[in-house]
């Protein structure tokens, strides 16, 4: 029996339409990722079913042309006028031929870079989501997308049964993508109602699994595109639908997974295991064992298992169950979505730090590095934080001239990290939306309003520990006061120096005190050694003296004992004893003497003697050795 | 029943776009109120399961009752003493009115929060050109006006918030205080300077203290050498006086002792560098005049 595809192929295209249309106009007005995708899946369905569509009515168009060319053919057989080439006899068949010749292999080129493309641009989003405001209007959306689900359930499940009639091959791929769409639809609808519920991350992970799809199908098509230009062309074989998916069919109808696998099974093991109890059972009841699993599922919802580091708020129906958090243990409920618990980690010491902004790869904050010195930052940023300075108070505020001088308090840097512990998880929970920054500004204010009233260097000296407990117990009270319902651990003064900048300036000074220091024991090492020295000095000019006395006392003796001596020889030779002493005495004196003895008898000659040194005196005084 | 698994199925869906579309939840950390056909109605819903009648007919609005808190801009702003500072206030509020909540505020919170910062900018550039420097830092209790700034600021923000926002303006803090660049720059310069004058301070009072004790370090020397150079002086006297009397011996025959004490004395004279230009009168080379073939006894002509 032949049937006409036509309207049902117009039917598949208005639905696909409407679908495409009505899909993207939720993923719009909804922020879930996964409507998104489902939109793109949507459109493409309908492209495919506005080409199969196109498809179609060529294919009846070859039809009647062969019709009427057989209805002529028998009136007219001796006749030569539809004697001819195909080409001019059939030129509707030599159309569809065309078509699918280049047509179909375009379409596909087209429809992969599409799903390449979506694949693509999705997926970088749904890799990094953004925070996404959530719409009001979530439940009505997820309604639309019930409503989606019908639409394409029916002529899909219609479309897919019908494809598997001969001639009917064409009505297979968009009545695969009307039967995803439907399911998808579902999904999108689960997603929104996740997204509803304040479970954004399970949209996100619909949207990723869908972009999986969505590249796996791209992959699939690539692969057909080429294995078609290498499949064996046999004349009056019916071609494969190129442009239609297998992953598409295979997801559209999940049940038919059953009868490839059991073909498969077949096939391996050499006996028809799908005939097996086990197997018709397995196919029978899997709705069935899918619903009740399911149904176990959501019963699973009813207790919960609170980690030792948790605690946990529990809601039913949006109130508080009790006054108290669910501590660590075993935990019974009424299940999702009638009681919801919200889990914390209150036992976990949290600690953030006030004053620097860290580095991204700083994990443990300035002890990342061994040396921390005044003169290099260790931060990605450090905050310049005012802090009053006594002497600045009482100076004046405008100098002689009136002009305006620099205000009259100084700069400085500190990490605070700040330690704190959840005490009251309902108040952490209940009271605010970002507990969590709020806690750091309440904690950066306190800091601030600590040291514009410190002096700048008792802070930085003695009052650091006093700062550090009075900076714990303000922000503990500004907590408190706030109902942040936390217990401030510690409060530490880390890095508190100048600014960067300064800080060399301040280092100097502590370099010019060390240099006073220096100088003075400079001074007092020469003092010592000067004392030490005046003493031995003093001690020589005594001794020099002294042996001067002795030495003068007993040479004048000896002198005068020499001379008694000397009378006795002059006594017995007063002549030869002095002409003799003063001989000797005059030979040794001159003997070393340069020596000019004028010899002339002529007492009027003039002699002019060169007195001038014109050896060196070093060179004079020059020893030459003896020759041995 | 021809297919019970269908009728589950269709039964579960039912049920859960039914509940979806009659039922909703409001926790205890919202507000919520309902419009009937866009009309909203007065009542603020309170937490728990409550039922309305399915969209378009009724609509939900639901917001986070939670105090919400934002920071605004690290904003510059002139003090009553012409100062220019950098202020940063953050701010904590929460829903009271939903349904004015709802209509000044149809963007959401993120709406809101820009229309409350505005609020924030306003009272806190106001503020801040009522006081001087002084009310922000000062080491005196008394003069500082750091938390009265504050409510001075929350309560300019609270009236106006509550009135046309239906926010309650919870708390407002000064987040952060600074200077612009410029006067940043300033304030490191002085810094530095006051560093630089207690470098100066210590080196001059390094030398000041090395030069006390360099002088007092010599002038006990000095005065030790003095009184060794007095002893010395003194012991050499006393070893002349001695030496003296021995000279008496000397004076049994004068020119003996003279003669010999030049000669003592040419000997020391000629000892080193001498030139001497003798003739042949000087003994004893008057042995070269050829006409004194002897000797002459000494000191005849």
């Amino acid at each position: 029996m032949e049937r006409n595809l036509k309207p049902t192929g117009l039917v598949n295209l208005l639905i696909a339409l409407a679908a495409a249309g009505l899909g993207t106009y939720i993923a719009r007005s909804t922020a879930s990722y996964a409507d998104e995708v489902v939109s793109v899946f949507l459109g493409l369905g309908f492209l495919v079913a506005l080409f199969s569509y196109f498809q179609m009515r060529m294919e009846a168009r070859e039809k009647l042309e062969k019709l009427e060319l057989d209805e002529l053919a028998k009136s007219a057989r001796s006749t030569t006028l539809f004697d001819g080439t195909d080409a001019e006899a059939f030129p509707a068949r030599r159309a569809r031929e065309q078509f699918e010749r280049w047509l179909v292999p375009a379409f596909c080129l087209v429809l992969l870079v599409l799903q390449v493309a979506a694949a693509w641009w999705l997926g970088k989003q749904v890799l990094n989501p953004d925070a996404r405001e959530v719409r009001n209007s979530l439940p009505m959306m997820a309604a639309f997308f019930g409503f989606l689900f019908f639409l394409q359930f029916l002529p899909g499940r219609y479309s897919v049964n019908v494809a598997r009639l001969e001639g009917q091959r064409l009505l297979q791929p968009a009545g695969s993508y009307l039967l995803l769409g439907a399911y998808l639809s579902l999904l999108a609808a689960a997603g929104i109602v996740a997204i509803h519920f304040g479970h954004s991350k399970v949209d996100i992970f619909i949207a990723r699994a869908l972009c999986v799809i969505l590249a796996l199908a791209a992959v699939e098509n690539l692969f057909t595109l080429i294995l078609e230009i290498y499949r064996p062309r046999v004349r009056g074989q019916a071609a494969r639908v190129l442009y239609e998916s297998r992953l598409v069919g295979l997801l559209g109808q999940p049940e038919s997974v059953f009868t490839t696998a059991a073909h498969a099974l077949d096939y391996q093991f050499g006996f028809k295991v799908s005939e097996t109890w086990f197997f018709q059972f397995l196919q029978k009841s899997f709705v069935w064992l899918l619903l009740i699993q399911s149904g176990l599922l959501w019963l699973s919802t009813s207790f919960v298992f609170i980690e030792p580091d948790e605690q946990a708020l529990l809601e039913r129906c949006g109130k508080p169950v009790g006054t108290t958090a669910l501590n660590p243990g075993f935990h019974l409920k009424c299940p999702w979505p009638i009681d919801s618990v919200y889990r914390f980690q209150s036992h976990r010491i949290q600690t953030f730090t006030v004053g620097v902004v860290t580095k991204d790869d700083d994990h443990g904050g300035a002890t990342a590095e061994n040396t921390i010195v005044w003169t290099k930052s260790h931060y990605k940023e450090e905050f310049n934080l005012p802090v009053a300075n006594k002497e600045q108070d009482s100076a004046s505020n405008t100098n002689a001239a009136g002009e305006k001088s620099a205000p009259p308090a100084n700069l400085i840097t500190a990490s605070v990290p700040v330690q704190y512990q959840i005490k009251d998880i309902v108040a952490w929970a209940r009271n605010h939306a970002n507990p969590n920054e709020l806690l750091e500004r309440i904690a950066t204010r306190e800091v601030v309003r600590h040291l514009v009233s410190v002096d700048f260097f008792e802070f930085m000296s003695v009052g650091r520990k006093k700062s550090a407990e009075a900076l714990r117990a303000n922000i503990q009270k500004s907590a408190d006061d706030a109902q942040l319902g936390v217990d401030i651990l510690f409060v530490g003064l880390q890095d508190v120096h100048p600014p960067v900048s300064v800080a060399e300036a301040f280092e100097a000074v502590i370099g010019a005190q060390q240099t006073r220091e220096a100088k003075t024991l400079a001074a007092k090492g020469e003092a010592t050694k000067s004392t030490a020295m005046a003493e031995g000095e003093a001690q020589k000019v005594k001794d020099t003296a002294a042996a001067f006395a002795v030495r003068r006392v007993a040479e004048a003796g000896a002198i005068g004992a020499q001379f008694e001596h000397q009378m006795a020889a002059f006594d017995a030779a007063p002549t030869v004893y002095p002409q003799r002493i003063y001989l000797q005495t005059y030979a040794k004196a001159i003997a070393k003497s340069r020596k000019y003895i004028i010899a002339t008898t002529n007492a009027q000659e003039m002699i002019q003697l060169n007195l001038e040194d014109k050896i060196r005196e070093d060179l004079l005084n020059l020893e030459i050795p003896a020759k041995k | 029943m021809r297919n019970p698994v269908t009728f589950v199925v269709g039964l579960v869906i039912l049920l859960i776009f039914g509940s979806i579309s009659f039922l909703f939840q409001v926790r205890e950390s919202e507000v919520a109120f309902l419009t009937t056909f866009g009309k909203a109605d007065e009542a603020v819903i309170k937490p728990g399961l409550r039922f309305k009648l399915p969209w378009p007919i009724q609509k939900v609005h639901r917001f986070d009752a939670r105090v919400h808190n934002f920071e605004g801009k690290f904003e510059e702003a002139m003090t009553l003493d012409q100062r220019n500072i950098l202020v940063l206030v953050y701010v904590g509020w929460r829903i009271t009115e939903p349904q004015k909540f709802n209509r000044s505020f149809p963007g959401g919170v993120d709406d809101a929060k820009r229309n409350l910062e505005s609020l924030v900018r306003s009272a806190k550039n106001a503020t801040v050109g009522t006081h001087n420097f002084s009310d922000f830092i000062n080491t005196d209790p008394a003069k500082l006006k750091f938390d009265e700034i504050e409510k001075e600021m929350l309560l300019q923000v609270a009236g106006t918030a509550k009135e046309k926002f239906g926010l309650e303006v919870k708390s407002l803090g000064i987040k952060r205080l600074g200077f612009p660049e410029s006067v940043t720059q300033k304030v490191f310069e002085r810094m530095k300077e006051e560093r630089q004058r207690l470098v100066k301070q210590f080196e001059g009072e390094g030398d000041r203290d090395a030069t006390k004790i360099r002088s007092s370090a010599e002038r006990e020397r000095s005065e030790k050498l003095a009184d060794a150079e007095a002893a010395a002086t003194r012991s050499r006297g006393e070893a002349e006086k001695e030496a003296a009397k021995a000279y008496k011996t000397l004076e049994q025959n004068k020119e003996l002792a003279v003669f010999l004490q030049k000669l003592a004395s040419m000997e020391a004279i000629a000892k080193e560098r001498t030139t001497l230009i003798l003739d042949q009168n000087s003994s004893p080379f008057d042995l070269l005049r050829s006409t004194n073939s002897l000797v002459r006894p000494a000191g005849t002509k």
